[in-house]
């Protein structure tokens, strides 16, 4: 097991590096540069020239390409990720004041889009053909066709402006300040972005129930006499189970995409909206930053469905 | 004699409806089970062997059934119709697994990868006995250690894939032993492995005839197999029995043309390379679009235009009997 | 369904079948079986009305989508303006219909191209195998490993918004997925025997590869297709309402829907964004309808 998770991340490291680089060139290539962004701009606006230009001496700015991105690189994993252009604000500051957020509502997604997904396509795959199967299957049609933002649009004008139960948008409002409190202001945003992951999983769990259902393992389920829930559950969907794991791990980057949109239609103060305004002000060094930042979720995530499908599935295990 | 009848199967009848279609891929078939003796149903593809063996515990895929006959299970409780059972109820999930029980072509496909055998093993235990978990834990290894797998204690650990071939349909075997069925029913157990190993799997087979007097239904493609293990054989072609006896009847006095030249097609060890092999001519027909009649009539040497009826069942002897109109024609082997 | 209904469909095959009824049939099977589908034929009609219905939009409404009239704004919908009208008096029905030969351009133009490239690279490096298969994948994964939307932003804010640099970055970001399943496909279709007996008569590789295998692939292509213009008529729709996918020069129906950020127009003005979006919606729908319909026709695994 411990084997199978070193060679994934000997996998991943190489990959991570590539695009680390490239997202170092198209720092360079835009205007300022990688390591002039390490710099506080607060204490560079304070320097004279020769104390400018003595720190950029110090910081390696007049050395070679390569060795340029071996510093921008190490500050990287160090923790100092640059500076926003707008307010010289430390990225990492920003990053980290928002990321909690967005963790917050991707999570939520992902844990409801997957269990109720599962259900509604278990359901659908054991009903196959009737009117239910049929109406769910329309349904997550449905849901993967509707634009998410529209959707969230539709969703406030109907439960918040409409009906008034729900808050329109942000995180907090104003004199909460416990968890639970903010509960109604997440429900709108997260239901809205799990939609289009719902339906996908929906539609991945009923084809892999069908496939694991047509197997021939089911069939000697039948003949030892067991009863239907068991051979549903505990034989057809455990089996089931892997495909929808691994395809889930696909998706994944379509949610944290999707976060993106639906933070900026409900004011949620997270890393995606950051990232349009960093777009909308041309903030090269925080676009490029949470980029490579997203890239890294990404990986990381398939990383870990990789580690959980090897251990939910004994045969990827003892490969 | 009534006693000694473990099973027994009258016009038996099942179709399938797939791509909207009509397939009667078991078209009035009939035999019976004696306990402790061995029935071989042989056939090449598409005979309706297979659908026999699956019809009998109702585990047809979805989109087939049984449409007429009867199939009798003479059980201690008393004769029971168990085609009359509900299809995946409780009074037939009963008997599966626990008084009938089956295994399959293919031991990769047929068990579930991401369980240990002896936890599959011991689901039809828990299921159908009183059995504590340690008891259980014991009469799996036991099974094991009957069915010759060494160190049973470690395997019963392991994933299926994990085993050799050979090993798996053991497990298999095992699994359907697992709570002493008064019948077993063998889907070509041994076509997937190794003819040495068939050899190991046969002896297993007659083993559990003997010693716990199971009767068997024995589906396969391979005569070989039938005059090894087989007491009484059924021939079938096109979805009918065309022939069926005793094996020494059937091998020795075929009284059925198709019988007849599935016989001559088989090389013989010892006879030479300048056998005489005569294939069958002609090819089987479309299941969709069937001959009148006999369905063997269009590659028979013995056809007529009395075949164009279908022949009527014939008793040769009280064991023995055909489907043909012109059995009287073939001679002794 | 249930057992019941079941037995009735298995009574009326059998007795089809005793009275000769069921012959084999004719034609192209995949053809037969999607038409056969009522929610792909849906798909199909609802897809050419409203392509049809942008294509020739000038013979569905007088009005000039770019027109302003200061003295109709924020118009409900009436008899002359079906859709109502904006905030400068623009016709909302003339904007959504103009907007849609954009939308449905941007969409399914880079859906195509983007299979043109991925399929024709997936091609060629998955049958030619060796380093040129390697270096394709290790980029392709390289693309695959941004979230789509966050790939698509930072390159708009590198090259900056165009209609031209918008297909441009779609076929950048869509070709990955093409050119993983044709070269999967590849990989397994290059095994035929087929193939080997026309590499033993000489024929040169590009042919083989193009004219040869490449049509046994065309079904899971096709299907491909259908879902990246769904994809990327959702991303268009995404990025011009946030203002960063086609200048807000250029009518198209995310740009149309950028007013809606405004909640009092959210609130108050629902002509103005909520048509647009169910079209929008009804769109992606009937391509998503198309594609599902595709791949059940184009399946052979699948019973009826």
């Amino acid at each position: 097991m411990l084997t199978f998770v070193i060679r994934r991340l000997l996998v991943t490291i190489p990959m991570l590096l590539v695009i680390s680089f490239l997202v170092y060139l198209g720092l360079e290539l835009t205007p300022g540069d990688a390591v002039s962004h390490m710099i506080d701009p607060e204490s560079a606006s304070r320097m004279s020239e020769e104390e400018f230009a003595a720190l950029r001496e110090a910081l390696g700015l007049n050395k070679s390409f390569i060795q340029r991105y071996g510093i921008w690189l190490t500050n990287v994993v160090q923790g100092n990720f640059g500076h926003s252009l707008s307010g010289g604000v430390a990225i990492s500051t920003i990053v980290f004041d928002r990321l909690p957020a967005t963790l917050e509502l991707s999570v939520f997604a992902l844990v409801f889009s997957t269990i109720f997904g599962c259900i509604l396509g278990t359901i659908s795959a054991l009903h196959r053909g009737s009117t239910t199967d049929s109406s769910l299957t329309v349904f997550g049609m449905i849901g993967v066709s509707i634009p998410e933002f529209f959707f969230g649009l539709v969703a406030i004008l109907i439960f918040a402006l409409h009906f008034d139960w729900l808050p329109v948008g942000g995180r907090l409002l104003p004199g909460y300040t416990s968890y639970f409190d903010h509960l109604p202001n997440i429900i709108l945003p997260g239901l809205v972005l799990s939609m289009m992951m719902t339906a996908g999983v929906m539609r991945y769990s009923r084809s892999a129930m069908l496939d694991s259902l047509s197997r021939e393992f089911i069939r000697t389920a039948r003949s030892k006499g067991l009863p239907d829930w068991r051979i549903n559950l505990v034989h057809g969907f455990r089996v089931a189970l892997t495909p929808v794991v691994v395809l889930i791990g696909f998706r994944l980057p379509t949610l944290i995409g999707g976060s993106v949109i639906i933070e900026e239609v409900f004011q949620w103060p997270g890393i995606g909206s950051e990232f349009i305004e960093a777009v909308r002000g041309a903030d090269y060094p925080l676009v490029m930053f949470i980029a490579l930042l997203s890239v890294f979720a990404v990986l990381m995530a398939s990383l870990i469905v990789d580690v959980l499908t090897a251990l939910i599935d004994p045969r990827v295990r003892l490969n | 004699m009534a006693n000694d009848l473990a099973l027994e199967v009258k016009d038996l009848k099942t179709f399938f409806y797939t791509n909207n279609r009509c397939n009667k891929a078991v078209n009035g078939v009939s035999f019976s089970i004696n306990r402790g003796k061995t029935l071989g149903i042989v056939g090449e593809s598409g005979s309706g062997k297979s659908v026999t063996a699956s019809s009998i515990m109702q585990l047809l895929p979805r989109l087939s059934r049984i449409e007429e006959g009867s199939i009798t299970y003479y059980s201690d409780r008393g004769d029971l119709r168990i085609d009359q059972f509900e299809r995946d109820g409780r009074e037939l999930r009963a008997i599966r697994g626990e008084e009938i029980a089956m295994i399959f072509q293919d031991p990769m496909t047929a068990l579930n990868p991401v369980y240990t055998v002896g936890f599959q093993i011991g689901e039809a235990l828990k299921y159908h006995t009183d059995l504590s978990t340690t008891a259980r834990r014991a009469r799996i290894i036991e099974l094991l250690t009957d069915m010759g797998i060494p160190l049973p204690e470690k395997r019963a650990d392991e994933f299926p894939h994990q085993y050799s071939g050979g090993m798996r349909q053991r497990a298999m075997i095992a699994m359907a032993m697992s709570c002493n069925p008064k019948i077993l029913i063998a889907d070509e157990p041994t076509t997937a492995l190794d003819v040495t190993i068939q050899a190991q799997i046969f002896t297993l087979m007659n083993k559990l005839k003997e010693e716990q007097g199971t009767a068997i239904m024995l589906i396969t493609h391979d005569m070989g197999v039938i005059a090894e293990l087989a007491d009484d054989v059924a021939v079938m072609y096109m979805g009918n029995i065309v022939e069926a006896g005793s094996v020494d009847d059937v091998l020795r006095r075929p009284r059925h043309p198709y019988t007849r030249a599935l016989l001559d097609s088989i090389p013989v060890l010892g006879r030479g390379r300048n056998q005489d092999i005569k294939s069958i001519r002609g090819a089987t027909p479309d299941a969709y679009d069937r001959p009148k009649g006999c369905q063997f009539a269009p590659r028979c040497d013995f056809a007529t235009d009395a075949c164009n009826v279908m022949p009527p069942e014939e008793r040769i002897t009280e064991t023995h009997r055909t489907m043909c109109h012109h059995w009287k024609e073939l001679s002794d082997v | 369904m249930g057992h019941a209904a079941l037995n009735r469909k298995f009574d009326r095959i059998r007795a089809r079948e005793e009275a000769g009824l069921n012959k084999p049939q004719s034609g192209n099977r995949a053809l037969r079986k999607l038409l056969s589908n009522p929610l792909a034929v849906a798909g199909l009609v609802i897809f050419a009305i409203i392509l049809l219905a942008s294509i020739f939009a000038p013979f569905l409404t007088p009005n000039d989508p770019q027109a302003i009239n200061l003295r109709a704004m924020l118009n409900a919908p009436s008899a002359e303006h079906w859709f109502g009208t904006d905030r400068t008096g623009r016709d909302v029905f003339a904007r959504v219909l103009y907007g849609g030969r954009v939308s449905i351009l941007v969409g399914l133009g880079s859906a195509l191209l983007a299979a043109v490239v991925g399929v024709g690279i997936g091609a060629y490096t998955g049958y030619r195998g060796g380093w040129l298969d390697t270096i394709a994948l290790r980029v392709s994964e390289i693309f695959m490993s941004f979230p789509q939307i966050i790939l698509v932003l930072l390159l708009v804010s590198i090259i900056g918004q165009s209609l031209i640099n918008l297909i441009i970055i779609f076929v950048l970001t869509g070709w990955g997925s093409m050119y993983r399943m044709t070269r999967a496909r590849m990989l397994s279709l290059r095994e035929e025997e087929y193939v080997q007996a026309l590499q033993s008569f000489g024929v040169p590789t590009v042919k083989i590869c193009y004219k040869h295998i490449l049509p046994n692939a065309l079904g899971p292509i096709m299907v491909n297709i259908t879902l990246t213009t769904a994809m990327f008529i959702l991303a268009e729709a995404g990025l011009s309402f946030l203002g960063l996918g086609v200048p807000l020069s250029i009518p198209t129906w995310g740009n149309i829907l950028n007013v809606a950020k405004d909640i009092r127009v959210l609130e108050n003005n629902w002509w103005m964004w909520l048509p647009v979006g169910l079209v929008i919606s009804l769109f992606v729908l009937s391509v998503n309808f198309i594609g599902d319909g595709l791949r059940d026709s184009t399946d052979p695994t699948l019973q009826g």
